[in-house]
Order: structure tokens, then sequence, then C-alpha cells
């Protein structure tokens, strides 16, 4: 027991005999968690930004002039059943007059006295899928639809946002990976160079007949400290990061989302940082012993 | 006690010792001396097993090189106090925690260290030093708080590696006396040195080291 709390202190007092390897140590991991964290979060985010763009996706669908408000609500039924339809909305002729004198600062009706607007409906599509979403097939659908004269849509942004999506979702588990990979090494070599800077210690130790458990407990305890320091650090740096960025949407831009942060992120990184230290402190230390 | 029966090693680099035959009785003071690569350290360290032997056997406190593992070589380096030239004190800790290092390895009460340690730096002379790091004490200083924490443990043998070849005529001197007051309270203590003036006359055994080759002085 007096060995062990000795060991125990010792590997505390490590951190501050050894003040500069050990501020460069954390400020590495700290690095290379926060690249982590802040990939990890967008890994979450990314389908939430999906969603939001979706939200924007707009269809209009424009009936044939001689349908009424009320022949309309039908046609509307139809349309919301086609799958991968959420909402749709019908702009009556009134409302469509409306619109027009909003947008030209004319009223349409005194112009020509008669309303030549035909009866609309704007469709929303689903957005909750993770899969790409393919319009085509629902504008195939719509216009087999009797009575539908026109469907305009943005057809080529919707692809070209469905696609990138798809790359993204495609390639974030490699780039994870490779971002968690240099992460690992990072961490590894940092807390091996720390010990490496002290093998003399190691060497003397084992002259005087200490034993391995001995030689080694105090420099895992110091890497799993400067572990769980950086990742301490790390968590209020990327809820700050978050913060910030939702403010800058918020006020600054139009894109009105806002970025999630999962505190299950800062536990996986809690653990993986306490796993790589533990591996790489054990390792390193065990390198340097006879 | 230390024995070698035919021990002979070789270095990567062909230089080493060869056919030794030695016995070192509990309680002696032996010296050993030898020219700069003469085997003194590799005799040395044939003892406190960092190395094994290629053929022979070493004997030391009933620890045999035969049957030598790497979970053994602490328990046999606990009855061993070692003395170095170059000190191997830790940089980064000050006086007292360097000669206490031995006491938390044994797993001494932390209760009883400080009376410990001050005994042993009174017998080397260091008291009132404890807070001083290595890098603030005179060369003979670092080698006499070398001393303290090799013979805190008390240990039964002590081994001293050329411990003055970084110390005036004086301090050498003054380290070698100590050693021998050491040996009075019963410690078996091998010194070697390749400085014949500060042992000669001193009375006792000494061994000498040539071309890997050992002969009774």
């Amino acid at each position: 027991m007096n060995k062990f709390l000795y060991l125990l202190t010792e590997g505390v007092k490590n951190i501050w005999r050894h003040k500069m390897t050990a501020i460069t140590a954390i400020f590495s991991l700290f690095i290379a968690l926060y690249i982590v964290g802040v990939l990890a979060t967008a890994g979450n985010n990314t389908h939430k930004v999906l969603h939001y763009l979706r939200s924007k996706y707009k269809i209009e669908v424009f009936f044939d002039q001689d349908i009424s408000n009320e022949q309309a609500i039908g046609l509307i039924h139809k349309i919301k059943k086609i799958e991968g339809v959420r909402t749709a909305t019908i702009i009556e002729k009134e409302d469509a007059v409306r619109i027009f004198k909003d947008q030209f600062g004319e009223n349409i009706v005194e112009l020509l006295g008669y309303n030549p607007l035909p009866v609309s409906a704007v469709v929303n599509v689903n957005r909750s899928r993770r899969d790409p979403l393919r319009v085509e097939p629902i504008i195939k659908e719509i216009r087999s639809i009797s009575n539908v004269d026109e469907v305009r849509y943005q057809g080529n942004l919707i692809n070209k946002i469905e696609r990138n999506y798809k790359r993204v979702i495609d390639r974030l588990p490699y780039l994870s990976g490779i971002v968690v990979l240099i992460a690992v090494l990072v961490i590894y070599n940092t807390i091996k160079l720390s010990v490496y800077s002290r093998r003399d210690v190691i060497e003397t130790l084992q002259l005087i007949g200490a034993s391995r458990t001995f030689i080694k407990l105090p420099f895992i305890i110091e890497g799993i400290l400067i572990g769980v320091i950086s990742a301490t650090m790390v968590f209020p740096a990327l809820f700050i990061s978050v913060k910030a960025l939702n403010y800058v949407a918020s006020n600054f831009s139009s894109f009105n989302m806002k970025v999630n942060f999962d505190p299950l992120v800062l536990i996986w990184m809690l653990l993986m940082v306490i796993v790589i230290s533990l591996v790489g402190s054990y390792r390193a230390s065990s390198s340097f012993l006879k | 006690m230390i024995e070698f029966k035919n021990v002979s090693y070789a270095h990567s680099k062909g230089y080493g010792v060869n056919t030794l035959n030695m016995t070192i009785e509990e309680g002696d003071f032996t010296f050993l001396i030898g020219p700069t690569g003469s085997g003194k350290t590799t005799l040395m360290r044939l003892i406190y097993f960092d190395i094994l032997p290629d053929n022979g056997l070493v004997k030391v406190n009933g620890f045999k090189s035969t049957e030598m593992t790497v979970r053994k070589i602490p328990k046999m380096r606990k009855s061993i106090g070692m003395v170095f030239q170059d000190y191997k004190l830790l940089n980064d800790r000050d006086l007292f925690e360097n000669v206490a290092l031995p006491l938390h390895v044994l797993g001494f009460n932390p209760r009883d260290i400080p009376d410990r340690v001050d005994e042993a730096l009174d017998l080397v002379g260091l008291i009132g030093k404890e807070t001083h790091y290595p890098n603030e004490l005179s060369g003979g200083e670092q080698q006499r708080a070398s001393l303290a924490r090799a013979i805190i443990k008390e240990p039964d043998i002590i081994l001293a590696d050329e411990p003055t070849g970084n110390l005036d005529p004086v301090a050498s001197f003054e380290l070698v006396r100590l050693l021998e007051t050491i040996h009075e309270t019963g410690t078996t203590i091998l010194m070697a040195s390749h400085n014949y003036n500060l042992i000669k006359g001193r009375g006792r055994p000494i061994y000498e080291l040539k071309d890997g080759v050992l002969r009774v002085r």
C-alpha cells in the first residue's frame, strides 16, 4: 500500500517536475483530440444540415386554368399520397393574385380585368431519410396526375446537394478513421517521447532494484493524467466552438440551423485518450527497460 | 558473498573478461584495479547481473547467474548498493528524494523514511542539503549523495565502480575513508579504480584486471 501511494504521487509529481514536457504533451494531445472532436461533431450534424437543406426544397405544381380551388384540393390529396411527399399546400387563385402583387407591385386582376393565375400547390419532400433523395420519381408521378399543367422545381440544385451529401456520407468513415489514426499516433508518440526524455530515471531505478511495475506505474499514471487533462481542456473548447458557430450562423448568415453537441462524443474521446495513454506509456516505459 | 567460477564474457566488439575466478567473502573490502578498458565495469555488471556470463558461473548472495530471470534481478539488487563514476542521481529530484528512493522501492513506511535519510546524510556529511538538487551540489557531494543512497537500505554488498573517477584527490581520499567506515559495520565492499595510489597501502586485497584477465596483486 505504501508503495502504491508513493507511485501514485510520483505520477502526479512527475507532471510538475517536467512542466515543459507535460505542457507540450498536453498541447499536442489537445490539438489531436480537438480535431477528432470537431470531426465527430461534424459527423453527428451532417444529416441535420441535409435535413435543413431539404426543408428548403420546393416543388411548385400548377394546375390547369379551369380547375377551381375545390377541385384542386382533391388533386392535392392525390399528391400527398405519393411516396416521398411530406406536405402539399394549396395556393388558391386569390392567394396567387396577392403573391403576384407582393412580387411585382401590380394587381393583375385590375390590369387584365380577370384572374389569369391558376390554382397551384407547394410540395415539400420528406426530409428525414438517410439515403440520398431522388426527386425525379416524385415529379414524374405528380406530372402523371390529370389536370396538372406544369411542375417547377430546383432539379439541378437538389441533385447537387444530394450527390454531395452521398459523397460526404461515403467518405466520412474513412476520413474519421484517418484522423483518429493520426490522433492515436500523435498521442502515442507524445507519451513515448515524454518517457524517452527520462530513460535515465528508468536505468537508475533498475540499478537500485526497483521492479518493472514500480518503474512503469508512475509513467502510466502520468500518461493517463496528461490524457485526462487534455480531454478536460478539449470539452469546453469544443463546446465554445459549437456555441460560436451557432451564434455566427444565426446572427450573420441566413443559415438558420443549430449545430448540436453530443456529450457522448466527450465520453468516447475520454475513453480513447485514457486507453491510448495507458498503452503508450506502458509500451514506452517497457521499451526502455532491460 | 561474491563468487566467480571460470567466468567469461565478450562484448560484441570483442573485449570483455576471460575465465575469471574470484571469491569475495562476506565482510571483505576488496579493491579491483586495472587501466581503462581492462574489464572492471564488465566485472561489476556481471555481479549485479546487468549482463550474464557467456561461460561460467557468477554467484552473489545465493543468486546464481545460471538461474537468473528478469523477475529475480530486482530482488537480488535489493541487497546491493551501487556507486558509479557518474553518480546516477536523478536530476529532477532533490537530495532527500534521491536518497530516500531505495526505501520506497523496498516499501518502507513513509514515517520511517526521514529518520533513515537523516542518518545516511549524516554519515556522508550532507546534513542540511536535503532540498538541494544534484546540479546544486559539487562533484564530491554528488558522489557522497550517491553513497548515501547506496547505504540507506543497509545492503550486504556495496559495489563502487570508479567512484573517484570524477573527483579531486582530497574528495577521492574522503570517499575511500567513508567506504572504510561503512565497511566497519560488516558490509562487503568491492571498489574498482584505475588509481593505484589511492588504494595501495590500505591492507586490503587487491585484484588486478588486465586485458580481461584477473590476478591477485
